[in-house]
């Protein structure tokens, strides 16, 4: 488990190893599925078959990209609760802005799926015999003496058997059919690059902090997501500790200080950088801010286990703000 | 134990040499897979051309885009210069960023040189491009004083099935091969001797010694070591900080923050001045007199002195 979680920091880490190793990864999953699981049938569920080995793994994938990222969840936990707040302008803007980037990342993995299977050839090959468009199989059959055949039973020419084209038109046939999909794979490949190199000069362009600001913004969020993992496995622990210790020893529980549920809401908002202030991430602005407005912030206790547990929002109302 | 040093000395002091070799065997190997797995000449004059050319320089552009995007000086020198174009032309010097783009550019450009001289000296790409001209000068050049049947079957030489007798089809293959290779060396010749005169030029125009080149090239490889150790140290420190201040709820302990005209002084790219004795624009930052430190705060007096401006109007 601790080595798949390495792997995943690697992958989810947006750098060039990242970027290379999910590509990769990629890239043998797909030649591994077109050789042991891909066999185009010979009949009219060609363009089917073809075009969702092409295009259900890249869904899947692009969808896994969403899931695995935490971003996406820091984003979209309690929106339902929170839709008249949304609505406001600068909040959905900053939404959208968190998802497209969440979004342009997760695309490495089905782009790199889309291309290397073009840049093979075979799915697109079974996809194109079975399009039922004369006007594309009429340039494909070309004008040969067995154009007519070669129309009616395109189907059958990437099996190889059951027809009566002679071998050299069935070669001419597939030949052109993975020339258009190699052609087509490494034009996809190129647009792909070059329209993140021009996203990524207008981001980096019209960014409002310098470019080691930058990087030292993003090395900070690492390690403070990393250390807020361990931190909450402590905290966690130390409250599991006290909570069973109390239920089976009879004894009332000691005093654990606990962050209020308004303060777990107030640090996970999303967090927009500000050139006026020194502030890293809504923790670090919500800290700074309790520091120097000096209010009695957070000074919450855990509710006792044998005193009635209250759901309503006075309760915490009370806590907050005394001792 | 001591040869091993010394070896290891050696391999480090010719770390770029090393870095170029590695990409050049890569290159080589990953065109020698790609064309053994991936390429099949479709042999149709429709064809030909368009698949021949795309092979040969779309992987050419996806390097070159690659060696662009993950290079950070250039990111250094362009973020922020939409919102600040000023940026650009510090101490009103605004053509110093276009001949470090130039040099970016060049350092970006190794890498599809090497794909394009490697896939022209073996040969196979311009060979299915070729065949597939329609144009009459180029049918002519190759089929010339061949048999008619050349002008039909030249699309359909590079693979096994042309019906030109095999000498015929040996000679157009041999002379496709030769026109490849002849200009595979002139890409290389040309890449070469170009990087010779650029360096020519940049060290004759450099203010400094060479002795002092060769020394700041080394403190910026080291500046940028520390820099980003220090960096991540610092972040951890922080984040320990502030989670700390957080779960324990208490207040938290002060810490030093460089304000954001320090980060934007020292992300700026640097040149020699001969009034400075200075390697860096860190250097040059740390030793101002008027930098940031913490019992002076101009930016938050600035901000007290603009609310009371706006109180008192």
């Amino acid at each position: 488990m601790e080595k798949f979680k390495t792997v995943l920091d690697i992958a989810t880490k947006q750098n060039s190893l990242g970027f290379g190793a999910v590509a990769l990864v990629t890239a043998v999953g797909e030649q591994f599925f077109s050789v042991a699981m891909f066999s185009c049938p010979c009949n009219d569920l060609h363009f089917l078959y073809g075009m969702v080995f092409l295009l259900v793994p890249a869904l899947a994938l692009l969808l896994l990209g969403f899931i695995l990222r935490r971003t996406t969840w820091m984003t979209l936990t309690g929106v339902c609760q929170r839709r008249a707040a949304l609505c406001r302008r600068r909040r959905l803007t900053g939404v959208c802005a968190a998802l497209f980037q969440v979004w342009s990342t997760a695309l490495v993995a089905p782009a790199s799926w889309i291309a290397v299977a073009l840049i093979n050839g075979k799915f697109y090959e079974c996809a194109m015999t079975g399009t039922n468009v004369t006007a594309y199989n009429k340039y494909l059959c070309g004008e040969k003496g067995s154009r007519l055949q070669c129309q009616q039973e395109m189907y059958r020419l990437p099996c190889g058997t059951g027809t009566s084209v002679p071998q050299m038109d069935r070669q001419n046939v597939l030949l052109t059919l993975k020339a258009q999909s190699q052609i087509l794979g490494l034009l996809l490949v190129t647009s792909i690059m070059l329209s993140s190199l021009l996203l990524t000069c207008v981001a980096r362009c019209t960014s409002p902090i310098s470019y080691l600001q930058l990087r030292f913004w993003r090395d900070y969020v690492h390690e403070e997501s990393s250390l807020m993992d361990s931190y909450t496995t402590k905290h966690a622990e130390q409250l599991a500790e006290r909570n069973v210790k109390s239920f089976f020893y009879k004894t009332p529980p000691e005093e654990i200080l606990t962050p209020s549920n308004k303060d777990c809401e107030k640090i996970s908002s999303l967090y927009k950088f500000s050139t006026k202030d020194n502030y890293y991430s809504t923790l670090h602005r919500v800290m700074e801010d309790c520091q120097e407005v000096d209010n009695g912030m957070m000074r919450l206790t855990s509710v006792k286990s044998n005193e009635p547990v209250d759901p309503s929002p006075l309760v915490l109302g009370l806590y907050d703000g005394s001792v | 134990m001591d040869n091993f040093q010394t070896v290891l000395r050696f391999f480090t002091n010719q770390k770029s040499t090393i870095g170029y070799s590695f990409l050049a065997l890569m290159t080589v190997g990953g065109e020698r897979v790609f064309t053994l797995v991936s390429f099949q000449c479709p042999c149709n004059h429709d064809q030909n051309f368009a698949y021949g050319l795309t092979f040969l320089l779309g992987p050419a552009v996806v390097l070159l885009v690659l060696g662009l995007l993950f290079t950070s000086r250039l990111w250094r020198l362009y973020t922020g210069c939409c919102l600040n174009p000023m940026k650009l032309c510090p101490r009103g010097n605004c053509l110093g960023h276009l001949r470090v783009l130039m040099s970016i550019f060049c350092g970006a450009c190794v890498a599809p040189v090497m794909w394009l001289a490697v896939a022209l000296l073996n040969g196979t790409f311009y060979e299915c491009a070729v065949s597939g001209l329609d144009d009459n000068l180029v049918v002519d050049l190759f089929c010339k004083n061949k048999t008619l049947a050349c002008r039909e079957e030249l699309a359909r030489v590079p693979c096994d099935r042309s019906k030109l007798s095999s000498d015929e089809r040996m000679e157009l293959l041999l002379m496709f091969r030769a026109q490849s290779q002849i200009l595979g060396w002139c890409v290389i010749i040309t890449a070469v001797v170009g990087g010779l005169l650029g360096t020519c030029y940049k060290n004759c125009r450099s203010k400094v010694s060479f002795l002092q080149l060769t020394f700041w090239k080394r403190y910026m490889e080291k500046e940028k070591e520390r820099f980003d150790t220090l960096a991540v140290e610092y972040a951890t420190k922080l984040a320990d900080r502030n989670l700390q201040s957080f779960f324990e709820n208490k207040e938290p302990a002060p810490f030093p923050f460089p304000n954001h005209r320090a980060w934007e002084e020292i992300s700026a790219y640097y040149t020699f001045t001969e009034s400075e004795q200075c390697y860096s624009t860190l250097q040059r930052y740390v030793e101002r007199k008027d930098r940031d430190f913490p019992e002076n705060k101009p930016v938050l007096d600035i901000e007290y002195g603009e609310r009371d401006a706006l109180r008192n109007n």
